[in-house]
């Protein structure tokens, strides 16, 4: 595996106080946070940044990563002892962070319980404890909401060999998307998480469900929305057009009198979830190009005709 | 070792959480849970009795946004909460707009 440095991650020297990284970790947060961020890697930073901080700022957790690091640099290849960590036991970690395989690596036993925190948890002794539950995210298409779908995911998961020792190890699953699901809905797989201690059962994993962008569709909640263009002849004399959406092509009356922008409404035809949502079709009138003579006479005629000002409401 | 199985999960909002299975999912004490739906920052559609509440996708998405600030800030439940409802604003009127078209 390569070697992540946690301290650069954070921009402070290896000699900072607790009080300082987190100061460190609060000020980045800040930054690259993804709801205000405007960096392009602002969601890739953060989750660089929290794994930094999940193990910088618990004062063990930085004890066991700095024995580790002496003298190494970030992206080096490296495996640690094989009797590396026996000491420390911080119970399951993020499934797939650099951490976790450290600690995976090093051979120890897993057993963290339901509550928050680190340490304490340790497997033997007819102590039992539930496996911890797993936080993923599945992305799909839009088409694979409306029509249910199966996913193949990889998950790095701890598991137990004979002699008790727990490796990280991927883990393929086959999954069924239900039809009818929304962005931010969470599908909760029974027993697919983290493995108990003591005879205790595995947690759950948690997937939640996010939507590719799409070229076309856009979505919010269960609603969909489309952009249709449309001729000038056909916003202003009405018309009847084939339009594809997610369900399959439609046949849409646009009213006369339309302008870009007008909103028409395909009830029940959005995401089919227990209440479905509705297709939003936006009118784009798209002007033909005065490439041609004709084309550039007509518009003439139009001009001298129609005695028509668009900035009138403007005063203009 | 690679494990191949077809699963079918269950939706959140069709079975929802427990008390318990939320505090667990979300790695705090129910005591954690309880604070927060009395703050009123969690839950706003559970009911009265603690025996009877049911937590859906939306919660849990929550309760995972306000611990992490509760956490990374030190920031009690009314703080974490407002932070959230405007994170949630924003994420409301940023999907909003790229729905018009507009972003």
């Amino acid at each position: 595996m390569e070697y992540k440095d946690y301290y650069a991650a954070l921009g402070v020297e290896k000699t900072a106080s607790q009080d300082e990284i987190k100061k460190a970790y609060r000020k980045l947060v800040r930054q690259y946070h993804p709801d205000v961020s405007k960096h392009k890697d602002a969601t890739e930073k953060t989750k660089e940044i929290n794994e930094a901080y999940e193990v910088l700022g618990d004062a063990e957790k930085r004890a066991a990563y700095d024995e580790l690091g002496q003298g190494r640099r970030a992206g080096q290849e490296f495996t640690p002892p094989p009797d590396w960590g026996t000491q420390f036991d911080f119970g399951g970690a993020d499934a797939n962070d650099f951490f976790s395989d450290l600690f995976a690596h090093a051979g120890r036993r897993s057993g963290r319980g339901g509550a928050r925190g680190f340490g304490g948890a340790g497997g033997g002794g007819g102590f039992q404890m539930r496996g911890e539950d797993i936080h993923a995210a599945i992305a799909i298409d839009l088409r694979d909401a409306y029509q249910g779908a199966s996913r193949t995911i990889s998950l790095r998961v701890p598991q137990h060999d004979e002699q008790g020792r727990v490796t990280m190890q991927d883990k393929t699953l086959s999954v069924n998307i239900p039809k009818g699901v929304t962005p931010g809905q969470q599908l909760r797989l029974a027993r697919q998480g983290h493995p108990g201690a003591g005879g205790g059962g595995p947690g759950d994993l948690y997937l939640e469900i996010q939507l590719e962008p799409d070229a076309r569709y856009r979505v919010e909640g269960t609603h969909v929305y489309e952009n249709v263009p449309v001729a000038p002849w056909e916003a202003a004399l009405g018309a009847s057009v084939s339009v594809p959406t997610p369900s399959g092509a439609v046949e849409v009356t646009i009213p006369p009198g339309s302008q870009s922008g007008r909103k028409l409404r395909l009830k029940g035809r959005g995401i089919p979830a227990k209440e479905p949502g509705d297709l939003y079709l936006i009118l784009d009138v798209v002007l033909p190009p005065a490439s041609t003579e004709r084309a550039k006479e007509l518009y003439q005629q139009m001009a001298r005709d129609l005695a028509f000002n668009p900035r009138e409401r403007i005063g203009a | 070792m690679v494990n191949n199985n077809s699963l079918s999960g269950v939706l959140l909002d069709d079975v929802a959480l427990t008390l318990d299975e939320l505090a667990r999912a979300v790695e705090v004490e129910p005591d954690w849970v309880v604070r927060h739906v009395r703050a009123g920052t969690l839950g706003g559609e559970t009911t009265v009795q603690i025996t009877s509440w049911r937590f859906r996708s939306g919660d849990l998405v929550r309760a995972r946004r306000l611990l992490r600030v509760e956490r990374d800030f030190d920031a009690n439940e009314d703080l974490a909460g407002l932070v959230v409802d405007l994170g949630d604003e924003i994420r409301r009127l940023r999907a909003r707009l790229h729905a018009l078209g507009l972003d």
